[in-house]
């Protein structure tokens, strides 16, 4: 597969400064040849890696057993809106996405800043306190939440999971945030103090203005987290119109497991909004939550 | 930079932030020392900066943690927190096969899922980073199974393998191969959720892998070819070295990852057959939420727990001296 790998770099020095362009056309057909064997090969790997979301897509459009339509249709997708809760576990699923998106970003950008800038002992502590809870299994607090909830009337309740969205979001989130702020150059800051703006008023004018990269990936992360949740969302909600999308696509499966082009539907209904937030802000997503703020770090 | 009008500026600041003129920010003596009060009301502003996520720390896992030593100690239920019981149910929990047979497979688990959605990941991040036609859309596809919730995902896997009439079954039957119980067999079902797991997590690899390559500087192989080295030799000596950082922090990532996995075993074969797939966390859940034993459930969570504060402070230590070499 390499020919063309090599190619490329090595014609680099003799070319000098016109290199790319020139590249191109010193390529041997030989590296011509393999590109197109990766190509094939990639298309392959591509192919198989997403058969199961082809299926789950072909299904849920695919006519159901005692339908009468031919060809693709959107009957189910109808049929799981009119027969199910489908549109109020949207809503409760999209209710707690973006409030837990929100205000964990809320939270998180002011506490990265000080992780970013702060140089005290403190700072650094509280930043590996912020690792060490972001590793711990979210079982183990779910049964104190759920007894200290109950007294509160937040089990079953959106605002409860929510809560816990938000705090368990808000570990790596602050991490992601300060890494991003650790590309911001403090010299931007120091002019702005000199212009006698606040500590604050720079962290919001100055900083957060320039951070607008940071806080979508930040969003996105969250976002994600909350949507796929199910750990929480099976132990908190109870009753059939507080559930959210993966304990109504569960329970519905559970129910109708032979109806497969329904099931299928509810699932597309459910993996829609994470692609569309996926496909739109895809170069904002560059390495995937905690990961790159470790990287970054 | 001139302090008065900066301290001017963090006076309005603090006004706008803490109307009752709170004390709680006061900051250290020794800062007062330092000619720039800039530093003082620094730290207050960052004191009123970090508040509301201390708060949201220690209720969401600083609280339930203390809690889960109180409730693993006990023999309540989630009702009320019972009689206190000492190390009873620790040596319940400890002393019962179950809880070994699932810390032996949230072992292998984590293995196959840490190695294995590592090397495919390398795999495709190498392949990635030569020039292919449409190589970007490839790269987002590929992303896909990191994005689908694995609600919708374990749905799809199980319309391909759980009967014996499902696609991937028949496929083998057509091809004389017998016909596999991907998720009645135990041991195929424990390798089976092996794979469903790397297939969600290479991806994460990909991304990392793919970061750490994007940074480095091409002229190197140039210089590495001329010198005659194999390509073999070029990605062991000159690649690997240089996605090594990135590869390590995954490792650990991937780590906590599986061993705190709970959707992608549960949604898939729910822990079973015979308890062939249960992992630690859903003994736990199990443990607690259906056998309704809250104690041992909470000790098996609490035991966990402390095997991973300890690994994680250890590993945290070893990621802060990397990135200062």
């Amino acid at each position: 597969m390499s020919a063309a790998v090599h190619a490329h770099p090595q014609s680099g020095p003799v070319l000098g400064v016109a290199g790319p362009a020139k590249n191109k056309r010193v390529l041997s057909e030989a590296g011509d040849r393999g590109r197109w064997w990766r190509f094939t090969a990639i298309l392959l790997i591509t192919a198989i890696v997403l058969v199961p979301i082809m299926v789950t897509v072909v299904l849920a459009f695919t006519p159901g057993p005692n339908s009468t339509a031919k060809g693709l249709t959107f009957e189910n997708l109808a049929n799981v809106f009119s027969g199910t809760l489908a549109a109020t576990w949207l809503q409760n699923s999209l209710i707690t996405t973006l409030s837990t998106v929100v205000v964990s970003v809320a939270v998180a950008a002011p506490a990265g800043y000080v992780l970013s800038r702060g140089r005290s002992k403190a700072v650094s502590g509280y930043s590996l306190l912020l690792f060490v809870m972001q590793s711990l299994p979210i079982i183990t607090s779910v049964v104190p939440l759920f007894i200290l909830f109950a007294g509160m009337g937040l089990v079953d309740n959106l605002l409860g999971i929510t809560i816990i969205y938000v705090g368990s979001t808000m570990t790596v989130a602050t991490w992601m945030m300060a890494a991003y702020f650790d590309s911001i150059p403090i010299s931007l800051e120091e002019a702005s103090w000199i212009d006698g703006c606040s500590v604050f008023g720079s962290f919001t004018k100055v900083v957060l203005r320039n951070s607008l990269p940071g806080i979508l990936s930040t969003a996105i992360f969250a976002f994600l987290l909350a949507w796929n949740d199910y750990l929480v969302a099976i132990v908190f909600l109870r009753s059939n119109e507080i559930f959210t999308l993966p304990m109504g696509v569960q329970s519905f499966f559970q129910q109708n497991a032979t109806d497969w082009t329904s099931v299928m539907a509810l699932a597309v209904v459910m993996m829609l909004p994470p692609i569309i937030v996926f496909a739109t802000l895809n170069k904002y997503f560059s390495v995937g939550g905690i990961g790159g703020s470790l990287a970054g770090r | 930079m001139s302090s008065t009008t900066a301290s001017s500026g963090l006076a309005r600041a603090r006004r706008g932030l803490a109307p009752g003129g709170a004390r709680g920010g006061s900051p250290k003596p020794g800062n007062l020392n330092r000619k720039s009060k800039l530093r003082a009301q620094t730290s207050r502003t960052f004191f009123w900066l970090l508040l509301p996520s201390v708060i949201l720390l220690v209720l969401i896992h600083g609280y339930p943690l203390i809690e889960a030593g109180v409730q693993a100690t006990h023999d309540g239920n989630l009702l009320q927190t019972g009689k206190f019981v000492g190390g009873e149910n620790f040596a319940a929990v400890l002393s019962s096969p179950a809880f070994w047979k699932a810390a032996q497979f949230t072992l292998m688990f984590t293995i196959v899922g840490v190695f294995g959605s590592w090397l495919v990941g390398l795999g495709l991040a190498l392949l990635l980073r030569t020039r292919i036609p449409a190589g970007g859309t490839f790269k987002v596809l590929l992303l896909l199974p990191w994005v689908v919730p694995i609600v919708v995902s374990s749905t799809a896997w199980n319309w391909l393998v759980a009967t014996p009439d499902s696609l991937i079954p028949s496929l083998f039957r057509n091809f004389g191969l017998g016909t596999p119980l991907f998720l009645a067999d135990p041991n195929l079902a424990a390798v089976t959720v092996m794979i469903f797991k790397v297939w969600v997590s290479f991806p994460f690899m990909m991304m990392m892998i793919s970061a750490a390559l994007a940074s480095v500087d091409t002229t190197v192989y140039e210089a590495a070819s001329m010198d005659g080295a194999t390509r073999w030799q070029q990605f062991s000596q000159i690649t690997l070295p240089l996605i090594a950082r990135s590869t390590y922090i995954s490792w650990i990532l991937m780590t906590i990852f599986c061993v705190n996995d709970f959707p992608t075993i549960y949604l898939l074969t729910g822990g079973g057959p015979v308890n062939a797939t249960t992992s630690l966390v859903v003994l736990a859940y199990r443990t607690v939420f259906q056998d309704f034993a809250t104690g041992p459930g909470v000790a098996i969570a609490f035991l966990m727990t402390m095997t991973l504060v300890v690994i994680s402070v250890l590993l945290y230590r070893q990621i802060r001296k990397s990135s200062v070499e």
